[in-house]
């Protein structure tokens, strides 16, 4: 099961995620989410970047919010709308809306 | 045309009441029950309501949600759900987490309904929803 | 071409989880996918008409209208919209207005579903 996690928030609960049996697992960052791709609290990546998966952060919600580019953790891939529409029909079977 | 049989994986996680999410997840899991107004005769779904985490506290028996605030409560959802026979689940370490002992859980014998909510283990929610063909996070 | 169906539970103002729907579904009609779009919960409110555009707030009617021009299906849920006194004579021409099981008969069509969550 290949399931695409979307990642609105920055302080969020991850419990759910043990319930998720995938064999591959994308985060997809976007809104206030994007600050996991970019911000090290205590010097360390954001519990999110800490999962097992690939990741992948909103180019605009990244761009709106004033964060540079050559921020992004090098785990994290900078991706546009087009971009995301083709990760969800392409690469992903499920989708899931972390809150 | 699609045909068959679509499994639909309604996950709650979120506290009752404050928020009108995991009564949403609770009704719309229900509507699978008209839905075949809108569906040939080879279509169906069946929902399964799964709550994990805080959400198993929807699941605590005698709500008076009707009496204090004129509110349909989640746990008269909840009865009717198992009266009309849909698969409802209840992580069993997450009640345990929170202390929450099996016979609080609510059931609907009151009214008649032969179901009940199944109290699993985590491992038995990620089968479920393994395999379900979407998950619907609330 | 696939087919995405949206839950949307989000409120136009005040999160713009609303926002992100409604680019992403642009995106994915653009690339020539199906795409419907379910209003419920706090959701269920943008979709009445005669939105003023205001810039420091999120606008809805402008893009769900180009959306439903484009082919996407558009529905609200008619008891989270009449509980918060929006009656189906208010809705945006061209938007359905209809019972929960409307979004689960566009789920059993679907390819891939997202709801999006209005906390």
């Amino acid at each position: 099961m290949k399931v695409a996690v979307f990642v609105s928030e920055y302080r969020c609960n991850l419990n759910p995620l043990e319930y998720i049996p995938a064999e591959k697992l994308g985060f997809i960052l976007v809104g206030n989410g994007v600050y996991h791709a970019v911000l090290k609290e205590n010097y360390q990546d954001s519990p999110i970047l800490q999962q097992k998966g690939d990741f992948y952060v909103l180019l605009e919600d990244l761009e709106t919010r004033g964060c540079e580019t050559d921020c992004i953790n090098p785990k994290v891939k900078p991706v546009t709308y087009d971009d995301l529409v083709d990760l969800i029909f392409y690469e992903y079977e499920k989708l899931m809306w972390l809150q | 045309m699609k045909t068959g049989d679509v499994k639909l994986a309604f996950i709650v996680t979120k506290l009752p009441y404050k928020s009108e999410t995991s009564r949403l997840a609770i009704t719309h899991a229900l509507s699978y029950q008209t839905v075949e107004v809108l569906l040939e005769d080879n279509q169906t779904i069946t929902p399964s309501l799964i709550f994990v985490d805080e959400g198993v506290l929807n699941c605590i028996k005698n709500h008076k949600s009707m009496e204090h605030y004129e509110l349909t409560s989640v746990e008269t959802h909840l009865k009717n759900a198992l009266l009309v026979e849909m698969d409802i689940y209840v992580c069993k370490e997450s009640i345990e987490k929170f202390g929450v002992l099996p016979e609080r859980i609510v059931n609907a014998e009151d009214i008649g309904a032969e179901k009940s909510i199944k109290i699993v283990s985590k491992d038995e929610i990620k089968e479920i929803i393994k395999r379900a063909d979407h998950l619907l996070y609330f | 071409m696939g087919y995405l169906t949206i839950g949307c539970f989000a409120s136009l103002t005040g999160s713009m989880n609303y926002d992100f729907l409604l680019r992403l579904s642009k995106a994915a009609q653009r690339k020539g996918h199906r795409v419907s779009i379910w209003f419920s919960g706090n959701g269920s409110s943008s979709i009445k008409k005669g939105q003023k555009i205001l810039k420091d707030y999120s606008h809805g009617e402008k893009h769900l209208r180009e959306l439903i021009s484009n082919g996407v299906e558009i529905c609200v849920c008619e008891s989270c919209a009449y509980a918060r006194g929006i009656m189906k004579e208010d809705v945006i021409e061209g938007a359905k207005w209809s019972a929960m099981h409307w979004f689960l008969s566009k789920i059993y069509e679907a390819d891939r579903v997202l709801l999006i969550g209005g906390e």
